[in-house]
């Protein structure tokens, strides 16, 4: 039978009468998975924390979801595989904010992806929390609906000069990075910060990453008298080279810095093992060993990851920790401020000391960073069991 | 000091000087600027650590086997990125042909080996504190393979009648094509020697420049230096460049450090070649008019 134009109008209209009346649509929304847009770094150079951070990040989704989800809705993780590469964060943000319509994203899990897809994320109004640490990917005027779960570079940089110069009683530091962006603009920032805290920078520089002899740099900053030596950067092959060459002249003088100092791909590097005595990199209180033991909360996340069979070995236990805090914390939120983008913001406003694995995190309206200077250490990264390092020595538990 | 700077500065510098040969031998055969050269020192350093320490082979067998795969990637190179080019080589489209293989195989490397620096073993376990532990072998073994290299090819050119061959193509290759000569085999056989030498200096220098992919630039740059400092074409040339070269970078990381002993090296460069654009060891090319 062929359908009219009139039919075809009548209908519609019986429909729209129908919708209006009171049709019991909405009971369906309201089972509907909650949808998180997750933006981690899976492959390509910077991936090592993404894949660490992403198995806190199943875990913590699946342990919410297997007892029942959040007010009885699943939480519902789409995630893109950044690959390291800021033109695909910035693709992913289009998709998920404007095609997925996320409640919320995590991530970019790196800064240089952070740096290209928070001002998209922002602009489109979706709130987002991440673990990246250049200070500037936290602006209250700029993104008002960005969160940060991790300290920043600032904070990183003072937990350092803090273990040197109050810990350490040491005055006379060398102060060196690489010629990368990061390198430079961390001996930047962190010299003055040394110098306010009266210490001597008898020595600083920046140095091509690809030099394999760093012996000129290393005598020069002998002779400078440097008590300590901090080196910014997160190439394994430099900061090996600092320890061997450190090694080999039987300079007996702390390292203290980034990381990537207490990295495997550091350690597989060093010409002898004994090259990393006297290494200490930043790292957590919360996830660090005192006195051989671990914080409660850590120890116990510790076994339940050993119970759930999550490989440990080959990451941190820091990055598994962040990434299991951080499906907690969005699960917190929309358990209580639901999914419109304004309640999730006045929630997350008011989050005080709330106690991660990784972190003890508090935000207000005027601060989106979320992680205490306090809990910013430094760890001796020969001491590395189940992904955890031992307190540098100097510590009170 | 001093001993430092002579014992990196002639090892670095000989691992330039092979690289610079490199090129000189694909340049030889084919008139091609082959931006691959990098690409093999950089493989014979990660291919070396991935037979040795990932696989668990024998030294020896590893070393025989990376010389095999630098061969074996000249001849690639030659029938993929340089012959395709030849007929139009006043356009230069072997820069565009070679550098965007030499990238490809870098990302290749990058995605099924590692980004990260590599360490590579220390080939020859000799006690550092026998006599013979004197001189790291980090140092001597790029020097030792640099050495064993010009010797070779004095040999192959100097004495064989293949080395001759490879020589007619250099001077004329359509001379020497008329006279009978087998000029793309003997091009092919040019860029497996190539390969060879790249893998060689990839190989003997990466205990002290690690099994890296960021070697690549690194060596395509710092091996180019020598090779328009002594001349194109002129093996001799490159050698006493890129000895010159290593040592006068040792020397100025020691006397300035820093990013500003890159600059220095640059600023001898510039000024060598304003003085004598023909390099040290080139002979000026009379214009006929």
């Amino acid at each position: 039978m062929p359908i009219s134009r009139r039919q075809v109008l009548a209908g519609s209209a019986v429909s729209a009468a129908a919708l209006a009346s009171g049709f019991p649509a909405p009971a369906i929304a309201q089972n509907e998975p909650i949808k998180i847009g997750y933006l981690p770094a899976l492959t390509g150079p910077s991936s090592s924390t993404g894949v660490g951070i992403n198995r806190g990040v199943q875990l913590g989704i699946e342990e919410i979801n297997n007892s029942g989800g959040v007010n009885g809705r699943k939480l519902e993780l789409i995630s893109r595989d950044t690959q390291s590469d800021p033109t695909k964060a910035v693709n992913a943000v289009a998709e998920l904010t404007q095609r997925a319509k996320v409640s919320m994203i995590f991530g970019p899990v790196n800064s240089g992806e952070a740096l290209a897809a928070t001002p998209l994320i922002a602009r489109d109004k979706v709130p987002m929390m991440h673990p990246c640490w250049v200070d500037e990917l936290i602006d209250v005027k700029k993104y008002p609906m960005a969160y940060r779960i991790a300290p920043t570079n600032t904070q990183v940089g003072a937990g350092a000069n803090y273990y040197v110069v109050d810990v350490l009683k040491l005055k006379k530091v060398a102060v060196i990075s690489d010629t990368t962006g990061y390198g430079t603009a961390s001996v930047n920032t962190y010299v003055p910060m040394l110098k306010t805290k009266g210490a001597e920078v008898v020595y600083q520089n920046h140095i091509d990453a690809a030099n394999p002899d760093l012996k000129p740099e290393m005598l020069r900053m002998q002779a400078a008298g440097a008590q300590a030596i901090m080196p910014w950067s997160v190439n394994a092959g430099f900061l090996s080279r600092i320890c061997n060459t450190r090694g080999a002249m039987g300079w007996d003088v702390p390292i203290v810095g980034q990381t990537t100092l207490g990295s495997g791909q550091t350690k597989a590097l060093l010409e002898k093992p004994e090259y990393w005595n006297k290494v200490y990199s930043n790292n957590f209180r919360q996830v660090c060993y005192a006195n051989g033991k671990l914080p409660a909360r850590a120890q116990e996340f510790v076994e339940r990851l050993k119970k759930s069979k999550i490989e440990m070995g080959d990451t941190l236990l820091w990055w598994i920790a962040l990434g299991w805090d951080s499906a907690q914390m969005m699960a917190n939120v929309f358990k209580a401020a639901g999914t419109k983008n304004d309640d999730i913001v006045a929630y997350m406003n008011k989050v005080k000391d709330w106690p991660g694995v990784y972190g003890t995190v508090t935000w207000t309206p005027e601060q989106h960073n979320g992680f205490p200077d306090s809990e910013v250490v430094m760890c001796e990264v020969n001491s590395l069991k189940d992904g955890a390092f031992n307190l540098a020595p100097g510590y009170s538990a | 000091m001093f001993v430092s700077i002579v014992s990196y500065g002639l090892a670095v510098g000989a691992v330039y000087a092979l690289i610079g040969i490199t090129y000189n031998v694909m340049f030889s055969a084919s008139r091609v600027f082959s931006f691959t050269a990098g690409m093999l020192g950089m493989l014979g350093g990660v291919l070396g650590a991935l037979f040795i320490n990932k696989m668990g082979m024998n030294a020896v067998l590893a070393f025989m086997l990376v010389l095999a795969c630098g061969a074996a990637m000249g001849i690639v190179t030659e029938i993929l990125t340089v012959r395709p080019v030849l007929k139009s080589i006043e356009q230069h489209l072997y820069v565009l042909s070679t550098l965007a293989f030499a990238l490809m195989i870098q990302q290749v490397t990058a995605i099924e080996y590692n980004t990260e620096p590599q360490p590579f073993p220390v080939l020859f376990p000799i006690d550092p504190n026998s006599w013979l532990g004197i001189v790291d072998q980090k140092f001597w073994l790029p020097v030792l393979a640099c050495i064993v290299t010009i010797l070779g090819l004095e040999f192959l050119y100097r004495r064989t009648l293949i080395g001759r061959a490879f020589l007619a193509i250099a001077e004329d290759s359509y001379a020497a094509r008329a006279l009978g000569l087998p000029e793309t085999r003997l091009r092919m056989a040019s860029y497996a020697i190539a390969g060879v030498i790249g893998a060689l200096a990839g190989f003997t220098g990466a205990q002290m420049l690690l099994a890296f992919i960021g070697n690549q630039a690194i060596l395509n740059f710092y091996g180019f230096v020598p090779v328009a400092l002594g001349g194109m074409g002129s093996n001799r040339g490159a050698v006493i460049g890129g000895i010159a070269l290593g040592l006068f970078q040792q020397a100025a990381n020691f006397l300035v450090g820093g990013i500003f002993a890159s600059v220095a090296v640059f600023a001898v460069f510039i000024v060598v070649l304003l003085l004598r654009p023909e390099g040290l060891a080139g002979a000026a090319t009379a214009r006929r008019v």
